[in-house]
């Protein structure tokens, strides 16, 4: 248990498995929903929509979106919602391998650094202060440009460039449990490191790690998406997101190509962004 | 006490010196692992018309015919003394095309810095200051919502707005003041949204401590107690941010750059990483590195000095989850 300073309240870390009910805010259950349409997108495109995303009817280029066209269509007659959908598989999972890679590479990094300390602690917080000292976005221009332009290579650099922040927070978390009351208890009752680490200091740190995974999922969106916006994602007739916008502003006439795929974007990272600050309050 | 602060100032600069040398090694490796060899492809490019003596100049000059450990060991020679190497592509010395950037690149980033301060500061003042509910909870909300859109999206829907249908600047001269103006608020606007977070929840906190009452008691106006007891003991958690802030708006100068069509170091990455400039885009993510790591030591020398019950040594500032 811990005392809050500032208000003399006593604060107790909640036991592992310990399960409240909590009442689940209106914009929170909005969020959810986006997301589930999202991720439905992404899984299943050709429920959503009866148009090809690939070719179009040149006869229809650059209309104005209307019942038959919801998002409108593109100068080459193609459907904007359609591209859309269809891109949605690519720019939702290229985020998801980014923070499984994040997570990974980040967890195991930050878990052996807390709990280990030691040398141990010495040598990866400078692997870590050394990957910290890149601005993000730029070390992930530089890994995908050494891996090539591809969209799943634009995840990886992403991925890596998020591992520093996981690594942190894992290893601040780590620390903070591993001197908890209760885990010198377990010690005291006979337990033994490894048990510690997997029954005590794990169950433990890993909501706010959920908490990170879920706001770097909306992070990796963007930053996916600037860089399919630079160029550096799959090549046309692909439909990324970010490349979507990115040939749309070609088109000054047809203002819908960018803010289209723009509002899906925000749509999707701000869901996000909210089920993370749910999830971190209900801690 | 004095120094105490010297040994940990020395400490803390020997250790930034140490990153800085392996960043430049991190670079240099993730770029030499390359599939393919971009440097011979872009040395024999006919467009780039070097003669054979002019490639053998080259390929000696990086060591490109010995091991990689090898050519790792002189580029980071050279990085110590400050030579940046030439060119591939334009066979300029990097130093100059840097140098030519480095102020647009410089005028954009003040620019920004300043704007999102005052962006911050004012949502900040505004959800403490506002009256009724409704006001203050969507001033709340705005850090949210800016984190959330991509700074590509912004720059478009400034573009759109200001220069194509207002004519407030025009994307033809994007060295103007107003297009400096608009460039840097692209980028403004998700740097802010942390630092708004943060004063927020400072003040939220600030508010309901005694000191404060008691100014409030003694007659400050809201506009005073504001500036005096709420802002200052927010400064440290902003300083704190600092690196963070340095590092988006290093990597957002890419993509404003390019959206406003301004030459500067983000044009400069662009153009190294589609050209496959190698010894280009090494140079600019190392100096990046540079300024970053700068920045933080200078956080962190400066953090003791706002708030002497820090203990030095031990700082460690928060992780960053926002």
């Amino acid at each position: 248990m811990t005392t809050d300073l500032f208000t003399g309240r006593l604060r107790s870390i909640p036991a592992a498995g310990r399960r409240v009910a909590i009442a689940v805010p209106p914009t929170v259950l909005a969020a959810v929903f986006v997301v589930l349409v999202v991720l439905l997108w992404s899984v299943v495109p050709g429920i959503f929509t009866s148009h090809d995303p690939v070719t179009g009817n040149t006869g229809e280029k650059l209309i104005a979106p209307s019942p038959a066209h919801w998002f409108g269509t593109d100068y080459l007659g193609r459907d904007v919602y359609a591209r859309i959908v269809y891109g949605t598989a690519s720019s939702v999972t290229s985020a998801l391998v980014a923070v499984l890679i994040g997570l990974i590479v980040g967890s195991v990094i930050g878990l052996a650094s807390g709990f280990l300390g030691g040398g141990v602690d010495t040598i990866l917080g400078r692997v870590v202060d050394v990957l910290l000292a890149i601005p993000g976005f730029l070390l992930a221009v530089v890994v995908v440009s050494s891996l090539g332009f591809t969209t799943l290579n634009a995840a990886i650099a992403t991925g890596v460039s998020a591992v520093a922040v996981f690594a942190r927070l894992m290893r601040a978390e780590v620390i903070r449990t591993r001197g908890s009351v209760f885990v010198e208890a377990s010690y005291l009752q006979g337990g033994n490191r490894p048990q510690a680490l997997l029954r005590h200091i794990l169950p433990n740190v890993y909501p706010s790690i959920v908490a990170l995974a879920v706001l770097q999922f909306g992070m990796s969106i963007l930053v996916i998406a600037a860089l399919a916006f630079l160029g550096y994602g799959d090549p046309p007739p692909a439909s990324d997101w970010g490349l979507l916008v990115s040939s749309g502003k070609n088109y000054p006439t047809a203002p819908w190509l960018v803010y289209a795929p723009a509002l899906v974007i925000v749509a999707t990272v701000l869901s996000v962004n909210r089920i993370s600050t749910w999830l971190r309050q209900a801690r | 006490m004095r120094s105490h602060y010297l040994r940990y100032a020395l400490a803390r600069a020997a250790q930034a010196v140490i990153v800085i040398l392996l960043a430049y090694v991190l670079t240099f490796l993730v770029i030499s692992v390359l599939p393919g060899d971009p440097i011979s492809n872009s040395l024999h490019d006919p467009q780039n018309g070097l003669s054979d003596a002019e490639i053998s100049q080259v390929v000696a000059f990086y060591g490109l015919d010995k091991p990689v450990i090898v050519q790792l060991g002189l580029a980071l020679g050279r990085f110590v003394v400050g030579d940046l190497g030439i060119s591939l592509q334009s066979s300029l010395p990097v130093a100059q095309m840097i140098g030519d950037a480095l102020p647009s690149t410089l005028a954009l980033a003040v620019s920004a810095l300043a704007l999102s301060l005052l962006l911050a500061v004012g949502i900040a003042y505004g959800v403490q200051n506002l009256p009724g509910k409704w006001a203050p909870g969507l001033l709340r909300s705005i850090p949210s919502f800016f984190l959330s859109v991509p700074n590509f999206v912004i720059g478009l829907v400034l573009i759109e707005l200001f220069a194509f249908r207002l004519h407030v600047f025009t994307t033809i001269d994007p060295n103007s003041p107003a297009a400096t103006f608009f460039a840097a608020l692209t980028l403004a606007i998700p740097v802010s949204a942390p630092l708004a977070e943060v004063l927020i929840a400072n003040l939220d906190q600030g508010a309901r401590q005694e000191y404060v009452l008691v100014a409030r008691s003694r007659g400050l106006t809201q506009a005073k107690l504001f500036a005096k007891h709420l802002v200052k003991p927010s400064m440290l958690p902003a300083v704190a941010m600092i690196a963070l802030i340095v590092g988006e708006l290093l990597g957002g100068a890419v993509i404003t750059e390019t959206i406003f069509g301004r030459d500067g170091i983000g044009t400069v990455v662009q153009k190294a990483v589609t050209s496959q400039d190698l010894p280009l885009l090494q140079a600019v993510v190392s100096l990046a590195a540079v300024v970053f790591v700068a920045v933080n030591l200078a956080a962190d020398l400066v953090s003791p000095l706002l708030d002497p019950r820090l203990e030095l040594g031990t700082i460690r500032r928060e992780p960053v989850t926002a």
